[in-house]
């Protein structure tokens, strides 16, 4: 995927789910606000907004500060622009995952979810994973982000 | 005195991917936090990526240039001194390393000269910056088996997790 695309898919992922909407939309109207108050006010309990905010996040829709030993929650400015077009771009570009299927095929991919699962259970470091399958750490590190495994 | 903290490859690299790692390394900064990383995975982060960004240009230009555009990110990074490379003193920690190697051999069954150099080198900076200062080193990494290593080796240095992307 381009960068651009990229984004637009994450971008997409976040949005999608009307809750975290909500969370971007309040954010708008009530910049800076914590954690905390983004519960209260939106009636989410906290467990559940700092993991809606850490992808949030992730996904570059909202940014955070520090103020005062606490952290402050802001919308990023972002615009999503979807047609048939971006979105056949947004999954057919080059990715690293489309390059490992085209040389592993799905055999390969159903070891990469292996391991994949191994390293998240914390059973081989990131390091292992990637000299198992023969591949440098970048490339394994941008496979776990490709298929969603990074937070 | 700037807070210490150790971050390694799997974070750096998800950032400047995300095109989100100036802002991360800003941000720390503002929080007191001086990142290091060691040589092995300075190398992880630059020459194996622009090694990887040559043999796949010709089929796949794209992701040729983004894997370059993350590399010129940490390279700017560290000229900015945002990101500070730290050597190993191996001649120092040679048994340390040793050890490190030892008990991740143990976790996959792999021979100990197969452990690449990153895991090992991580733990060994860690004890070398705590061994300087006696001050807490913070660390920093989306990776379970690394930290559950560094758990084996908190008899050596005093550190804390720090939060990751």
């Amino acid at each position: 995927m381009s960068a651009m695309s990229e984004r637009t898919v994450s971008i997409l992922k976040e949005v999608g789910n009307p809750n975290k909407a909500r969370i971007i939309a309040h954010l708008s109207k009530h910049r800076g606000e914590n954690a905390e108050d983004l519960g209260k006010h939106l009636g989410y309990p906290l467990p559940t907004v700092y993991k809606y905010l850490r992808e949030l996040e992730a996904a570059r829709v909202v940014r955070s500060e520090v103020r005062d030993k606490i952290r402050l929650y802001y919308p990023s400015d972002f615009k999503l622009e979807v047609s048939p077009t971006s979105l056949m771009e947004a999954f057919e570009q080059q990715s690293f995952l489309n390059l490992y299927r085209i040389r592993f095929g799905d055999d390969g991919i159903k070891r990469l979810n292996k391991l994949a699962e191994k390293v998240s259970a914390g059973k081989m470091t990131y390091r292992q994973a990637a000299s198992i399958l023969g591949m440098t750490y970048y490339e394994f590190v941008s496979l776990l982000d490709e298929i969603g495994a990074t937070q | 005195m700037s807070k210490r903290l150790v971050v390694d490859s799997s974070i750096l690299i998800v950032l400047s991917r995300r095109n989100t790692l100036e802002e991360y390394l800003q941000r720390r900064k503002k929080e007191g936090y001086q990142v290091l990383i060691p040589k092995a995975i300075a190398r992880e982060l630059i020459d194996e990526p622009e090694k990887l960004a040559r043999n796949i240009r010709a089929k796949s230009p794209v992701l040729a240039d983004k894997i370059l555009q993350s590399v010129e990110a940490i390279n700017e990074a560290i000229e900015d001194n945002l990101i500070k490379l730290e050597t190993v003193n191996y001649r120092k920690y040679s048994k340390l390393i040793d050890n490190v190697r030892k008990h991740l051999s143990q976790l996959e069954a792999k021979p100990q000269h197969a452990i690449k150099k990153g895991d090992p080198e991580l733990i060994a900076l860690a004890v070398q910056l705590y061994e300087k200062s006696r001050e807490k080193v913070y660390v920093s990494t989306e990776d379970k088996a690394l930290l559950r290593t560094f758990k084996s080796f908190r008899d050596r240095v005093e550190y804390e997790i720090s939060e990751g992307l």
